[in-house]
């Protein structure tokens, strides 16, 4: 079918809105198609207007200007956050699995090094609140010690105790104790 | 009665008897008159009350007598909070209102229209006979202590104001009693401040001394703790992550405001105000360790650095003297007691027995210091000499009991404990006797801290 002027000129017209809608867009609406499905599975972040803006501006303040290397970061950020690493009871010295883990978060802090990161320092129920508040500083210091004496500057790191106020186990046996004496490190944007 | 039926014979033989008949009419009024003054100073009991066979007294209340037909209900309310708060000291007894023979609200209310010999059948030592009246919203209430065997009244009070704080006249009426028998009011009209769970926070929360009228205090939304009252009553001191980590806060108990005092770097916890001065200890981390320091009151300026070290140094605690202080390291190895001499700095071990010991509470008295230590593995309340010598365990039991803080008076220590299931605020007698639960919400509450007497008091 031959197309007239007329409906010809509405293609193009049709044509012409959706490339600037596309190119509205904020980046990397490019590859928007290919990164909406993983941005979907990262919360729906990627061009899904106003909450990708927000990541964008970080992400570029981090210095992470394309998808992949966005991609890798969340990944490693899952890791940072979600490996806490444990300590003996009344202790804060660090166990050897526990600089292990510190090892992998110092290499993540050298690969990323404009982030800001919180450790927090907690206990198991057990003892006094007091007590277990300078406990779960000491902890949080213990792990950030390590880390600078791998030669990292950070400036961007601080720690905060909870002492026994947020455990993550609720029972009241040493396998709940064991996951609540532990150091948790948080990224700050 | 016999007093005057004695004086109108004596007077009779005065006249018409012999010269030295006259000694032997003196002297039995004098003998009579020596033992009542001897029987009026008995009235103040020597009560050692950390004496496990402490034998309590037995007081009769009647329901007190309505004089209007406005709230009939107090009579039996005012009767039975009386006969709580004399309970509630451990001192008292209070006799079962059923077993009384007559009316309450016919009975009559001074001592010719007592029968004495009643009240001493059904074993009581003292007897307290009140009436209330109500008008619009005004209630006048009078109440009268009497000694049974004597057949006499001891005090006699009246109260007037809104019917609204007619408890809190009733508290001022038990003290009354207490300061009559034993020489020292109560802590009837005391507060306890602790610290109430709200889902993922924590509060500031103030109750009356027997876990009555909770109201909150703080509102961080987000995690309180160690609330801290000051030695006026006017502000509470207590621990805030409102701002991320944790800072010390004065909460000002007129209008609800609260105030940064120490927010350095690091941790700002454990406020201890200073008896006798504007200033209070706390422990700060700013220095990299936990160290305990000397604060302003006012400004939270750093006056001194008390106890260093490298090793934790926590929950300070004020001698009442406010020149020695008691609190927490771990220099051993383990939390131990210790106590400092501020003025010489000297510094002593008071807990040598057993591996988790802290929490320590200077008594108001100055004789005792209580503690939370652990045997077998639980938390249970102490008390041990200043020096760390006598140290004798107060509570046993299911649970941990922590974070002990002491009535004003000296006589009861409150503290949290989870021995039904979920912490909440219980208080035992210094002799170990009468422990109760205070508190009773949903969701824990713990770290209590007992209020001083209201000022001028």
């Amino acid at each position: 079918m031959r197309l007239s002027c007329g409906s010809l000129y509405r293609i193009l017209l049709i044509l012409v809105l959706i490339g600037g809608m596309a190119a509205c867009q904020k980046k990397p609406a490019s590859s928007g198609g290919a990164m909406g499905g993983e941005g979907a599975a990262m919360g729906g972040g990627f061009g899904s207007g106003d909450m990708g803006g927000l990541n964008q501006a970080k992400y570029r303040e981090l210095g992470l200007n394309t998808p992949e290397e966005i991609r890798e970061f969340e990944n490693r950020r899952a890791a940072f956050e979600n490996q806490d690493i444990y300590y003996d009871y009344d202790s804060y010295v660090l166990t050897e699995p526990a600089k292990r883990i510190l090892d992998e978060k110092i290499s993540f802090l050298k690969r990323y090094a404009r982030v800001r990161v919180t450790v927090e320092g907690h206990c198991d129920e057990r003892g006094t609140t007091e007590y277990n508040l300078a406990l779960g500083e000491r902890r949080a210091n213990s792990a950030l010690q390590y880390i600078r004496n791998s030669g990292l500057s950070i400036q961007n790191l601080t720690s905060v105790s909870y002492g026994k106020e947020r455990p993550v186990a609720m029972g009241h046996d040493e396998a709940s104790w064991a996951k609540n004496r532990r150091a948790h490190f948080v990224l700050n944007f | 009665m016999i007093f005057r039926k004695g004086s109108f014979l004596a007077m009779f033989c005065w006249r018409h008897c012999r010269p030295w008949l006259r000694l032997l009419l003196i002297l039995p009024l004098l003998a009579v008159g020596m033992s009542r003054l001897a029987h009026a100073q008995a009235q103040r009991f020597e009560l050692d009350l950390t004496n496990p066979n402490f034998q309590r007294i037995a007081i009769a209340i009647p329901d007190f007598k309505r004089q209007s037909s406005e709230q009939t209900q107090l009579a039996r309310e005012m009767g039975e909070t009386l006969a709580g708060d004399l309970d509630f000291s451990g001192i008292f007894r209070p006799l079962d209102p059923k077993g009384f023979l007559e009316d309450p609200q016919t009975m009559g209310l001074n001592a010719p229209e007592i029968k004495f010999p009643d009240w001493r059948r059904l074993g009581a030592d003292y007897m307290v006979r009140g009436n209330y009246l109500v008008q619009g919203g005004t209630v006048k209430i009078e109440a009268r202590l009497f000694d049974v065997a004597a057949g006499r009244p001891v005090i006699a009070k009246a109260y007037e104001g809104d019917v609204r704080t007619w408890r809190a006249m009733i508290h001022r009426f038990a003290d009354e009693i207490l300061y009559a028998l034993t020489g020292e009011r109560g802590v009837f009209d005391t507060k306890i401040a602790y610290v109430q769970s709200m889902g993922k926070n924590k509060e500031i929360f103030i109750s009356d001394f027997d876990g009555n009228n909770p109201v909150q205090a703080s509102r961080d939304n987000s995690l309180c703790l160690s609330p801290a009252w000051n030695p006026q009553m006017s502000q509470i001191a207590y621990v805030s992550y409102r701002d991320g980590n944790a800072k010390i806060y004065l909460l000002n108990l007129q209008d609800g405001s609260s105030r940064l005092l120490c927010g350095y770097p690091g941790m700002n916890i454990s406020p201890a105000w200073r008896p006798g001065r504007p200033e209070l200890a706390v422990t700060l981390t700013r220095d990299g360790n936990p160290d305990i320091f000397l604060v302003s009151a006012s400004s939270g300026q750093i006056l001194q650095k008390l106890v260093q070290g490298r090793s934790i140094n926590v929950s300070p605690d004020w001698s009442p003297d406010g020149r020695s202080l008691a609190f927490v390291s771990d220099e051993s190895g383990n939390p131990q007691i210790y106590a400092i001499d501020v003025g010489s700095g000297q510094k002593r071990r008071l807990t040598f027995s057993g591996t988790y010991n802290t929490s320590p509470s200077w008594s108001p008295k100055g004789d005792f210091i209580a503690y939370s230590g652990t045997v077998g593995g639980r938390h249970h309340i102490f008390i041990m000499k200043t020096d760390g010598s006598g140290n004798r365990q107060l509570t046993d039991g299911d649970g941990d009991d922590v974070s002990p803080t002491w009535s004003p008076d000296g006589r009861m220590i409150a503290f949290s404990s989870t021995r039904q299931g979920g912490s909440a605020i219980w208080v035992s007698s210094v002799n170990g006797i009468g422990v109760r639960r205070l508190t009773r919400q949903g969701g824990g509450q713990e770290l209590p801290d007992w209020s001083p007497r209201m000022s001028g008091r």
